[in-house]
C-alpha cells in the first residue's frame, strides 16, 4: 500500500510539473499568434496595421500578467477547458483534438501492436536460427529499414506506391466527397487510406523491436535453465517460446508500455506526409501558427498519456517482481 | 572466424539486396492521369487548403475563413492589384465631390442567395457591423471613414480627413445580408455554414476532404460566368497539381515547364506576373544603414539579374529602384528616374560611395576608419528557400566588395515579431502590391509608421522619417487630379531612388497555373485584367471573364 501511494504522491508531482511546463514553453517561442496569422496573410500581399489590429482583436491573444495568465490557466484545466483555438477559430481545443484522436489511436495504436508483435516474434526467431538466414534477413533489414527517417520512407511510398503505380490514395483518411460514418463501405474506405501511413510506421519500428528481442533472447538462450530444458529433451519449440522467449520478452514490454504512451502524440511526419488528420498533424499546424491554447491541450493530452503508462508500467513491475518495490 | 566471414557475406548480400528492390522501383511517374474535371461544365481548382481537412467556416471576416468565402460575398468594387483598375460590383461606380466624400452608387436588380432583394440598406449595415465590432474591420475602413448615410440608391461616405485613395480600400469592403446578420448574436465567432450571399457561386456540398461550390442561377451577370460547378479538394500538394488534372492552381512549383507544362503541353499554361517587390530594408536608427551614402554602395554592388534567377528560377524579373512594380505601374513611372529606375551592378561605383561613407578596400576586406571589416547581418523568414537562395548570391556578392555578411532565419512569426520591431539591421522583405500606388508608398515611406524601434509597426520597417516626404504623401491623399497625383508619384519614386529606404531586389511572383482545356479566358501578360491568385477578391474578375473552351 505505501508503495502504491509514493507511486501516487509521484504522479501527482510530476503532473504538476508537466502542466507548468506546458504553460511556459509555448510563451517562451519567439513572435506572438498575431505575427504568426500575419506571416501567413503577408505571403498573400501586404498586411496593413489595421489587419493587424483586427487579427489581434479576434483572436483575443492574452494580455494579462503571467501570474494572471497561470492561474487562469489552471482554472480551466481543472475545468477540462483548454479554450478556443486561434488558427482554427472559434473552434474549441477540445473539438478539435476530439476529432483528431480516433485517427491516430486506431493507425498509430494498432500498428504499435501490430509492430511490437511481429517485432517480438521476428526476434524470437532470428535469435533462435542465428546464423541462418532467417537471422540475418529481419536484422538486417530491420536496422535498415529503421535507420531511415519516418518521412523518407514515408515520400518513398507515396510516391512509388500513390503516384507511380497508382495502388493507394495518396493523403487523407477517407475518399474525397466523403463524411465519416459507420458504414462498411467507410470503414473499408478509411483501411485502404490507412495502408500507406500504417506501412510507413511499420517499416520504421520494427526493426527496434527485433533487435530489443534478439538481443536479450540470445543472452537468455546463454542461461542454465534453458541447456537444462534442452537436455531434457523437450520440444525446440517449447524451449525457444516457454523458456527463453518469456524471460526475455521483460525489457520489450516495458518499451511496449512507454510506446502505447507515445501512440497519443501521433507520428507528426507521418501523418503530415500522408496529410491524415490526426494528433501529430494536429500539432503541427499548432506549432507553426503559434496556437496557445491548441499547443496546450495537445502537449497536455500527450504528457498525461505518457505519465499514465509509465504509472500503469510501474505498477505492473511492482507486482511481476518484488524486488523494485523497495 | 570461417563463421563470421560467412556471416559477413551474408550482410552484405542483404544490403545489397534490399537497395536493389529500392534501385528497381524507379521508374518515370505517369503523367497521364485524366482529371475530375470535364465537359460536365465543372472545375478542379487548387485554391483552398485543409490542414489537413475542412473547417465550415463561411465567415467573410474571419481570418480562419474558407478561401472561397470571396468568391461568395462580393465587394463594391473589386481592384486589379496589378494595376489598381476598379470594376464595380455591388456598387456602379463613385464620384468624389470633395476630398472628404465619395459617394457610391448601389447597383439595383441584385437579389441575394436566397432570393431576398439587396439593397443600399445593406451596405449600410454591413459597414455599421464592422463598426461596432472593430475585430471585424480587416482592412480598417473606420480609420478613414467618419460616418455613412443611405441617400436613395447612394450610400454617401463622410471621410475624416482629406482621402481620395480612401475609395480603394472602401470598395474592397464584403457586403453581408442585413436580414440575416442582424440576428446574429456574436459575428466573430459565427461560423456561417450555409452562407448567403450575392456572388457567382453558392455552396453546393461540403464535407471534410472537398467541398464544391455551384454557379449562383439569379446572379446578376449570371451570363457572364460559364463555369457551373467549382471542385475543392482539401489536398493540393505540388504532385497532385501536377498530375490529377487541375484546372487552376495557385502554387510556387520548381521547374514549371518540367514539371507543371510536361504534364499537358498543349493546355498547360503558367504566367507569374511581379506581385511586390522582394527587397532589402536597412534598419535606419541604426550605423551604418543611417548613411546613404552607405545603402548607395550596396545598391551598387549588387547584381540584381543574378540575384533574381538565382531566388526565383528566373520566373521574375529583377527590381529597380524606382518603388513600383513594373510593369503593372508603367503609367506612374516618372520620366526623370535614369534608366526606368534600373539600378547596374558598378563595383567602382559603389567602392567610391563606401568611400564617401568612411570606409575604404584594405587588400580583400571593406574596412572602417579603425582597420575593422564590414560585417552585416541580413535577417530572413526560416523556410522562405527562393529568399534564402536571393539572399545567399546577395551574400556573395557584397562578399567580393570586402563585406563579411551574415544571415539569420529565425521562424516566421519571430521574424515578423523582429520586423515590426525593428530589431534587425538589414532585413528581406516585400512591399507594395495592394494595387493603389499611394497606399504602396505609404506603407513604404510614411513617418507614421516609424515606430520607436521596439513598438510593432506594419509598415515602413527601416524606420525612413522625412518631413517632406510625409508633406508630398498628404498632398497625394488629398488631391482628386490625376496630373498632380502622378506628379507627386514621380517624386517620391525620386526619393526611393535616391535615399534608398529599401534596396529593391526583384519581383515576388504571383504563381498562377492553368489550363485551357476546359475553359478559356485567363489572364496572361497579354490581358493582364486580373491578377492570377486565387485568394481575395479577384477570382471573382476571372471567374466571370472565363469562356468554355470550344
Amino acid at each position: 500500500m505505501r508503495f502504491l501511494l509514493t507511486k501516487v504522491g509521484l504522479l501527482v508531482l510530476t503532473l504538476w510539473a508537466a502542466i507548468t511546463l506546458n504553460f511556459l514553453l509555448p510563451r517562451l517561442m519567439p513572435g506572438s499568434p498575431a505575427d504568426a496569422a500575419i506571416a501567413k496573410l503577408a505571403q498573400n500581399g501586404p498586411v496593413s496595421s489595421a489587419t493587424r489590429a483586427s487579427i489581434e482583436a479576434q483572436l483575443g491573444v492574452p494580455t494579462g500578467s503571467m501570474v494572471d495568465q497561470y492561474l487562469q490557466y489552471l482554472n480551466n484545466v481543472a475545468h477540462f477547458d483548454f479554450g478556443v483555438s486561434y488558427t482554427f477559430f472559434p473552434q474549441s481545443v477540445a473539438g478539435l483534438v476530439g476529432a483528431a484522436l480516433p485517427w491516430t489511436l486506431v493507425l498509430v495504436g494498432l500498428v504499435t501492436v501490430i509492430a511490437f508483435i511481429a517485432g517480438t516474434l521476428l526476434g524470437v526467431l532470428a535469435a533462435w536460427k542465428r546464423g541462418t538466414w532467417l537471422d540475418t534477413l529481419p536484422t538486417v533489414g530491420g536496422t535498415f529499414a529503421s535507420a531511415f527517417p519516418y518521412f523518407w520512407t514515408a515520400l518513398l511510398l507515396l510516391f512509388f506506391l500513390g503516384y507511380v503505380a497508382g495502388w493507394f490514395p495518396t493523403s487523407g483518411a477517407y475518399r474525397s466527397g466523403g463524411t465519416v460514418d459507420f458504414t462498411g463501405e467507410f470503414l473499408l474506405d478509411a483501411l485502404y487510406h490507412s495502408i500507406l501511413p500504417a506501412t510507413t510506421i511499420l517499416i520504421t519500428s520494427l526493426g527496434g523491436w527485433i533487435l530489443g528481442m534478439r538481443s536479450t533472447m540470445i543472452n537468455t538462450l546463454g542461461d542454465d535453465y534453458v541447456t537444462f530444458a534442452e537436455a531434457n529433451g523437450l520440444k525446440p519449440g517449447t524451449v525457444a517460446i516457454r523458456y527463453a522467449a518469456r524471460n526475455a520478452i521483460l525489457p520489450n514490454l516495458t518499451s511496449f508500455g512507454l510506446a502505447l504512451g507515445g501512440v497519443v502524440g501521433g507520428s507528426l511526419l507521418v501523418e503530415r506526409v500522408f496529410n491524415y488528420p490526426g494528433v501529430g498533424y494536429l500539432l503541427y499546424t499548432a506549432v507553426v501558427n503559434q496556437d496557445f491554447p491548441l499547443m496546450q491541450g495537445l502537449f497536455l493530452i500527450i504528457t498525461i498519456s505518457v505519465l499514465m503508462a509509465n504509472f500503469i508500467v510501474d505498477i505492473l513491475y511492482g507486482i511481476l517482481d518484488p524486488r523494485t518495490r523497495r | 572466424m570461417k563463421h563470421l566471414r560467412r556471416r559477413g557475406t551474408r550482410t552484405v548480400l542483404a544490403v545489397i539486396g534490399v537497395a536493389a528492390v529500392l534501385a528497381t522501383s524507379a521508374c518515370s511517374i505517369n503523367t497521364a492521369k485524366s482529371g475530375a474535371s470535364s465537359a460536365d461544365g465543372s472545375m478542379l481548382i487548387a485554391a483552398d487548403n485543409g490542414s489537413p481537412t475542412f473547417e465550415r467556416n463561411f465567415n467573410p471576416f474571419s481570418t480562419s475563413k474558407r478561401v472561397t468565402a470571396t468568391y461568395m460575398y462580393e465587394p463594391l468594387q473589386v481592384i486589379n492589384t496589378l494595376d489598381g483598375k476598379a470594376t464595380p460590383f455591388l456598387a456602379t461606380g463613385y464620384t468624389q465631390p470633395d476630398a472628404k466624400t465619395i459617394i457610391y452608387t448601389i447597383r439595383t436588380g441584385v437579389t441575394w442567395s436566397d432570393g431576398v432583394e439587396f439593397t443600399p440598406a445593406d451596405v449600410a449595415f454591413t459597414f455599421d457591423l464592422i463598426k461596432k465590432t472593430p475585430a471585424l474591420d480587416n482592412k480598417g475602413m473606420w480609420q478613414h471613414i467618419e460616418s455613412l448615410e443611405v441617400d436613395g440608391d447612394t450610400v454617401v461616405f463622410h471621410l475624416s480627413s482629406e482621402d481620395v485613395p480612401a475609395a480603394s480600400i472602401i470598395d474592397q469592403q464584403l457586403i453581408v445580408p442585413e436580414h440575416i446578420w442582424k440576428d446574429v448574436a456574436d459575428p466573430l465567432t459565427f461560423t456561417n455554414e450555409d452562407p448567403v450571399a450575392t456572388g457567382p457561386y453558392v455552396l453546393d456540398e461540403f464535407t471534410p476532404n472537398q467541398y464544391t461550390l455551384k454557379k449562383n442561377e439569379t446572379y446578376w451577370q449570371a451570363d457572364k460566368v460559364a463555369v457551373e460547378k467549382l471542385v475543392l479538394p482539401a489536398a493540393n500538394s505540388q504532385l497532385d497539381v501536377v498530375n490529377n488534372g487541375y484546372d487552376w492552381a495557385y502554387a510556387f512549383i520548381t521547374d514549371v515547364e518540367g514539371t507543371w507544362v510536361k504534364a499537358d503541353e498543349q493546355h498547360n499554361k503558367y504566367w507569374f506576373p511581379p506581385g511586390g517587390t522582394i527587397a532589402l530594408v536597412p534598419n535606419l536608427t541604426k550605423a551604418p544603414y543611417n548613411d546613404v551614402n552607405f545603402r548607395q554602395g550596396l545598391s551598387l554592388a549588387l547584381d540584381r539579374a543574378k540575384i533574381a534567377t538565382d531566388a526565383e528560377q528566373g520566373y521574375v524579373d529583377a527590381a529597380g529602384q524606382s518603388g513600383l512594380l513594373l510593369p503593372n505601374q508603367e503609367a506612374w513611372l516618372s520620366a526623370d528616374l535614369p534608366d526606368g529606375g534600373q539600378v547596374a551592378q558598378d563595383s567602382g561605383a559603389a567602392l567610391a560611395a563606401f568611400e564617401k561613407a568612411g570606409y575604404t578596400m584594405n587588400g580583400d576586406k571593406l574596412v572602417d576608419a579603425d582597420g575593422a571589416q564590414v560585417s552585416i547581418n541580413i535577417m530572413t523568414a526560416n523556410g522562405y528557400t527562393d529568399w534564402l537562395q536571393g539572399l545567399q548570391t546577395v551574400q556573395s556578392q557584397l562578399g567580393a566588395m570586402g563585406i563579411d555578411v551574415k544571415l539569420s532565419q529565425p521562424q516566421p512569426a519571430a521574424y515578423y515579431e523582429s520586423l515590426g520591431n525593428g530589431d534587425f539591421d538589414m532585413a528581406m522583405t516585400g512591399f507594395g502590391g495592394s494595387g493603389s500606388v499611394f497606399q504602396d508608398m505609404n506603407l513604404l515611406l510614411n513617418s507614421e509608421f516609424a515606430t520607436p524601434v521596439g513598438t510593432t509597426t506594419t509598415g515602413n520597417f527601416g524606420r525612413f522619417s522625412n518631413a517632406d516626404t510625409d508633406a508630398l504623401l498628404a498632398r497625394f491623399k488629398a488631391s482628386t487630379d490625376e496630373a498632380e497625383q502622378k506628379n507627386i508619384a514621380g517624386q517620391l519614386e525620386q526619393t526611393v531612388y535616391d535615399q534608398l529606404p529599401v534596396i529593391s531586389m526583384f519581383y515576388g511572383g504571383l504563381w498562377g497555373l492553368y489550363s485551357d482545356a476546359n475553359y478559356t479566358g485567363w489572364p496572361s501578360a497579354d490581358d493582364p485584367y486580373a491578377p492570377p491568385n486565387t485568394y481575395n477578391s479577384t477570382p471573382l474578375l476571372i471567374l466571370t471573364h472565363l469562356e468554355k473552351a470550344k
